[in-house]
C-alpha cells in the first residue's frame, strides 16, 4: 500500500518537475585549457541542485556559464525555453538568475539595507532622473522596494544590522547579506557559490537552514556549489559531480555517494 | 501605618484586566504597546490592546481555559505575548511566564511543576522545544504561538495561530453581540484575591518554585511606586528585560496598566540598543552589567577617538566628578562650576547621554547586584537619574529604594512606600509589602520555611540599616562564612569588589572553613581583548588569552588592589584573597555554573571544578582541567586545561588601631 502511494507520488512529482534550465555539450576553453569538456544536465524547476568537485574541477566556471559572465566554445545553454547564444551577466540578470559569490562581492562602504535594496535596481521602473527627484512615483515605487527589502531582512533574521556598513560585519553574516542582496532579485534561479566556505559549524547550520526555507518559502530554483559533503548530501535533491572538466556522476545523494568514480574522485586512488 | 492602605487588596480597578478596561477609556487613543516590525515602529492604542486582549481571550476560552487553569508563556517581548498574559488574566487563569533561553528539559521542569495545560509561545524554537519534552509533557494539551514561520508543516491539531484565534474571534463578535458580553463578565467575576501571575524563582538557591501574587497586591505595589516615582501616562519605556522575571512583569507591565504609560518591544534582542535610541525611554531599568559594559564600550571608544576630543572627554568628565552629582542632588554649588558643567553639558554629556539613548530619561534604576560607586556616580554625575532598588520576587519586586536626591552607592535605600522592613537577630532582612506573595505553588513547607510566625517575609540577606534609616545589603545570610582562624568572609562582598574591575567579567571566591581565601576569575573578553590589541598581544581564542602571562600580571594588580581596600576594612582585612586563577573557559547558564538572571552558583561551581580548587589550597603551581560544557544547540563537548596558579600579594592590617579607636 505505503509503496504503491509512493510510487504514485514520485510518479506526481516527476511529472510536476518542468525543467527550468538545460545545460548541453558545454566545453569551455582558457587557451589551451579546457575548462569543461561537453557537459550537459539539467536544472528542475523548485529543486536545490549541487555541483560538486575536487578543487579546480570546473564548478564556478560552471556558473560563470550559466549566469552569462564567460561563454562557452560549443555547446547550448538553455533557460525557461530559450536558447542562448551570447548572454552578458546583466541579461541573465533580468531574465531572473541572481548569484552570490565565491569571496564576498558587496559594496563594504554601504549598509546591509542598501546592499540589499541593490539587488532591486533590475525592478525599478522609473528612471534616473526620477529617482532624483525622489517624488511622487519613484517614491512610491521606492517604498515597495524598501518593504521587499524589509521582508528579506526579517526572512534572513539580519535586522540588527540593518543600518550596518557591512564592511564592518563578520564574515557570516556578510554571506547572509549576499543572499539577501541575491533574493531581492526575485530571482527564478539562484546560483550560490560555496555558501558556507569558511563558516563555523553553527554558521553553516544556520545557512543550511535558510537555504532549504528559501527554496521553500520563495519557491525559488537553488543551484549550489559546496564542499562540505554533509551539508551538500542534506540538503540538494540531485548532485552533478565533475572532475577535470568531465562530468562523471549525476543523480541523488545516494545514487551519487555509492557511484564508484566519485569516491574515487574525492579519496584518489593510485594510478 | 493603616493595615488596611498596606497590605491587602484596594477597592476599584483590582485586576489587570479591570484597569485596562478603564485605560481603554480613560486613555483611548494614547499608545499602549509599540514593536518595531519590518524596520517600523508599530503603535497600539490602549483601545486597540483591549479590542485585541478580548478577542484573544475569546479564542482561549473557546480552546478550554477555564479560571484557574495554568497558562505558560514563552518568549521575547511581542506585544502579543503581554497580551496573553491579560488574556488568560481576564478569563481568572494563572499566566506563568518562562524563561525563552531555557533549554528544553527547564521548560518542561516549569510546566510539569505548574500543571500548565496550554502554553502560549513565541515560534518554532519554542513549539520545538516543548514537542520534544512531550514525553514528560503530558498534561500540556494546545499549543499557541505569535510567529508562523517554519511551522507550516507541523501537525496543527494541537497548535494554533495567535492571528488565527484573534481572527476567528472577530467574526463571532460582528455576529453574536453575546461573545463580548460573556468576556465582559469574565472581568468582571476577576478580583483583587485572585493569584494574576505565577512567577517562577530563578533557582539560585535550589530547583526554582512557583511564586503567586494576588492581582489585588501587584496593583497596590505598582500603584505606590508609580506615585512614589511621580510615573504618568506620558512617560515611555523599553520592554527588554525577560518576561519571566519579576522586574519586567513588574517596571512594564504592571506599572503602565496603573500609570497608563506606553511599553515599546525591540525588534529583536540584538537590537535592544538601537531600539533604546529610537525610543528614548522616560523610565529605565537595567542590572548593573549593563551600565557597565556601556561604560566599557564608551571608554574603549574614546580610547581610538583623536587626541583633542580624547582631552575635552577627560576634561569635562572630571568636571561632571566634581560637580554632576552635586547639582542632580540640589546641592548648593558656585555659578562658575554650573557655568562650567552647563558647558560640558553641550559639548559632552548631552551628546553621549544620546548616543546611548538616555537623553529622556526622568527615573532609572539599577538592581539585583551590588554597583561599584564609580560607575553609579559616573552616570548619575552626567545628570542621569539613576537610583538603586532591593527587591525579590516574593515581594513582588520593591522592598527598598531610593529617593530623588538622596542617593549613596553602597545602600539600597530606605524601605519603599507602605514596606515594613526589620533586621532579624541573625542579621537576616525581613519585610512585609503590599505585593508580598501569597504562597509557593505547591510548596506549602518552602512557604512556611520563607515566611516567619508573624507574617514577614524572610530574605534569606544579611542586610545592616546605616544610622540615616538606609539599607546595606552585605551578602547572602546562607553565604556569610567564616575562615579558620575565625575572621569574617563574606564572599560576594569580594568578588564584587573584583569584578568592579573593567577587566574582571566573573569572580567566584572561596574561604569558608578553610585557611584563607582563594579566587577563580573569568577576564572580560571585550576589555581584555581591546587592551591585547593595544598592546600587541595576539591570541586565538578566550583560553588563550585568560592563560597569558601578561594578563595574569595584570589581574594580580587588580587582585592586589582589592586587598589593599579589604585591609583598610576592619571586619573584612582577614579575607584578603591569597591566591587566584583565571579560568580557562567563561561561566555560563547553559552549563549550570550562573542562573538564568546570571548569578554565580558558588557551591556548584565549586564542585565542578573540585580539582582547581584542590590545588588553590595544596600550593600547585598549575592544574589539569577538563570540563564538559553544552554548547548552543544542546550538543556536549569537553574542555580541557592546564590553568595557571598565582599567589596574590597582601597587605598589614595597618588600620586595625584607628578603627579601634573610632569603634
Amino acid at each position: 500500500m505505503s509503496a504503491l502511494a509512493e510510487m504514485l507520488q514520485g510518479e506526481v512529482a516527476r511529472a510536476a518537475a518542468e525543467t527550468l534550465l538545460t545545460v548541453e555539450n558545454v566545453s569551455l576553453t582558457f587557451g589551451g585549457v579546457r575548462a569543461l569538456s561537453d557537459i550537459s544536465f539539467d536544472i528542475r524547476k523548485g529543486e536545490i541542485r549541487a555541483i560538486i568537485g575536487p578543487n579546480g574541477a570546473g564548478k564556478t566556471s560552471m556558473l560563470n556559464c550559466i549566469n552569462g559572465f564567460y561563454h562557452p566554445r560549443s555547446g547550448r545553454i538553455t533557460f525557461k525555453g530559450k536558447t542562448r547564444q551570447r548572454m552578458r551577466p546583466y541579461e541573465a540578470a533580468s531574465q531572473g538568475i541572481a548569484r552570490t559569490f565565491q569571496n564576498v562581492a558587496l559594496f563594504k562602504g554601504m549598509t546591509t539595507l542598501d546592499n540589499i535594496l541593490t539587488g532591486r535596481t533590475l525592478k525599478m521602473n522609473r528612471n534616473f532622473f526620477w529617482q532624483l527627484l525622489r517624488h511622487g512615483p519613484a517614491m512610491r515605487e521606492e517604498i515597495e522596494h524598501r518593504i521587499y527589502c524589509e521582508d528579506i531582512i526579517d526572512f534572513l533574521e539580519i535586522e540588527h544590522i540593518r543600518k550596518t556598513p557591512v564592511g564592518k560585519l563578520p564574515y557570516g553574516l556578510q554571506k547572509r547579506v549576499e543572499l539577501g542582496r541575491a533574493l531581492a532579485m526575485q530571482p527564478d534561479l539562484l546560483l550560490l557559490d560555496e555558501p558556507m566556505a569558511g563558516m563555523n559549524l553553527e554558521e553553516k547550520e544556520d545557512m543550511c537552514r535558510f537555504i532549504l526555507d528559501v527554496n521553500r518559502h520563495f519557491r525559488t530554483t537553488i543551484a549550489l556549489i559546496e564542499h562540505d559533503m554533509g551539508v551538500v548530501m542534506d540538503i540538494s535533491d540531485r548532485v552533478v559531480v565533475l572532475e577535470y572538466g568531465h562530468k562523471i556522476a549525476d543523480g541523488t545523494p545516494d545514487e551519487v555517494k555509492a557511484d564508484q568514480r566519485v569516491i574515487d574522485a574525492y579519496l584518489g586512488v593510485s594510478h | 501605618m493603616n493595615a488596611s492602605n498596606g497590605f491587602g487588596p484596594r477597592p476599584g480597578n483590582d485586576t489587570f484586566p479591570k484597569l485596562l478596561r478603564a485605560n481603554a477609556q480613560v486613555r483611548a487613543k494614547r499608545p499602549a504597546m509599540r514593536c518595531k516590525d519590518r524596520g517600523i515602529w508599530q503603535t497600539w492604542t490602549w483601545e486597540d490592546v483591549y479590542e485585541n486582549v478580548s478577542l484573544f481571550a475569546y479564542g482561549l476560552k473557546a480552546l478550554g481555559v477555564a479560571r484557574g487553569d495554568k497558562i505558560a508563556i514563552a518568549g521575547a517581548n511581542r506585544p502579543r505575548l503581554y497580551w496573553a498574559i491579560c488574556a488568560a488574566q481576564m478569563l481568572g487563569a494563572v499566566p506563568v511566564p518562562v524563561y525563552a533561553d531555557a533549554v528544553a528539559s527547564e521548560l518542561a521542569y516549569v510546566l510539569q511543576n505548574a500543571d500548565v495545560r496550554i502554553a502560549i509561545v513565541q515560534d518554532q524554537e519554542q513549539v520545538d522545544k516543548l514537542l520534544g519534552e512531550s514525553e514528560q509533557l503530558g498534561q500540556l494539551q494546545q499549543i499557541v504561538y505569535d510567529e508562523e514561520r517554519g511551522l507550516e508543516d507541523y501537525d496543527h491539531t494541537r497548535l494554533h495561530a495567535i492571528s488565527a484565534l484573534i481572527a476567528e474571534s472577530r467574526d463571532i463578535f460582528a455576529g453574536e453581540p453575546g461573545a463580548r458580553a460573556a468576556i465582559e463578565a469574565e472581568i468582571d467575576a476577576g478580583g483583587g484575591g485572585d493569584i494574576s501571575i505565577m512567577l517562577y524563582t530563578s533557582g539560585t538557591t535550589g530547583r526554582s518554585k512557583g511564586v503567586m501574587l494576588s492581582a489585588g497586591g501587584c496593583i497596590s505595589a505598582a500603584t505606590d511606586t508609580v506615585a512614589f516615582d511621580k510615573l504618568t501616562e506620558a512617560d515611555e519605556t523599553l520592554a527588554y528585560l525577560p518576561l519571566a522575571w519579576v522586574g519586567d512583569h513588574y517596571l512594564n507591565y504592571a506599572q503602565s496598566f496603573v500609570a497608563g504609560f506606553c511599553m515599546a518591544c525591540p525588534e529583536s534582542a540584538e537590537t535592544a540598543q538601537q531600539d533604546l535610541r529610537e525610543i528614548g525611554p522616560t523610565f529605565y531599568f537595567a542590572p548593573p552589567r549593563v551600565f557597565e559594559s556601556l561604560l566599557t564600550r564608551v571608554m574603549i571608544r574614546m580610547e581610538d577617538a583623536s587626541a583633542p576630543k580624547r582631552w575635552l572627554f577627560r576634561h569635562f568628565i572630571d568636571v561632571a566628578r566634581q560637580w554632576g552629582e552635586k547639582i542632580l542632588n540640589g546641592k548648593q554649588v558656585p555659578l562658575h562650576a554650573r557655568l562650567h558643567y552647563g558647558l560640558g553639558k553641550i559639548l559632552i554629556y548631552a551628546p553621549l547621554l544620546n548616543v546611548l539613548g538616555f537623553s529622556r530619561i526622568r527615573v532609572a534604576y539599577t538592581a539585583g547586584e551590588a554597583i561599584g560607586s564609580d560607575l553609579f556616580s559616573f552616570y548619575r554625575s552626567l545628570g542621569m537619574n539613576l537610583k538603586q532598588l532591593y527587591g525579590q520576587t516574593e515581594a513582588f519586586l520593591y522592598v527598598t529604594c531610593q529617593k530623588d536626591g538622596d542617593i549613596r552607592s553602597e545602600t539600597v535605600g530606605p524601605p519603599a512606600p507602605n514596606v515594613d522592613i526589620r533586621i532579624a537577630d541573625s542579621g537576616e532582612v525581613q519585610f512585609r509589602s503590599p505585593g508580598m506573595f501569597v504562597a509557593y505553588y505547591k510548596e506549602d513547607a518552602k512557604t512556611a520555611e520563607a515566611m516567619t510566625q508573624d507574617g514577614y517575609v524572610k530574605t534569606g540577606d544579611a542586610g545592616i540599616f546605616d544610622t540615616d534609616g538606609h539599607l546595606r545589603i552585605i551578602d547572602r545570610a546562607a553565604d556569610v562564612g567564616k575562615l579558620d582562624d575565625g575572621s569574617l568572609f563574606a564572599p560576594k562582598y569580594i568578588e564584587n569588589k573584583l569584578k568592579f574591575f573593567p577587566n574582571i567579567k566573573e569572580a567566584v571566591g572561596f574561604g569558608h572553613d578553610r585557611a584563607f581565601v582563594a579566587a577563580m576569575l573569568n577576564i572580560d573578553l571585550t576589555a581584555v581583548g581591546n587592551w591585547a590589541e593595544r598592546n600587541n598581544i595576539s591570541y586565538g581564542s578566550y583560553q588563550e588569552l585568560a592563560g597569558h602571562p601578561q594578563v595574569y600580571e595584570m589581574i594580580a594588580d587588580h587582585v592586589a588592589s582589592v586587598n589593599e581596600s579589604l585591609s583598610r576594612d576592619r571586619f573584612m582585612a582577614g579575607a584578603q584573597i591569597r591566591r587566584f586563577l583565571i579560568l580557562h573557559k567563561e561561566l555560563d547558564a547553559d552549563d549550570g555554573e550562573l542562573t538564568r538572571t546570571q548569578k554565580v552558583r558558588r557551591s556548584f561551581v565549586g564542585e565542578r571544578y573540585a580539582p582547581l580548587v584542590e590545588a588553590l589550597y595544596n600550593g600547585s603551581e598549575e592544574a589539569d582541567i577538563s570540563t564538559e560544557v553544552t554548547f548552543e544547540d544542546g550538543r556536549k563537548g569537553v574542555i580541557a586545561a592546564r590553568v595557571k596558579i598565582r599567589d596574590a600579594r597582601t597587605f598589614a592590617v595597618e588600620a586595625a588601631p584607628v578603627a579601634e579607636q573610632v569603634a
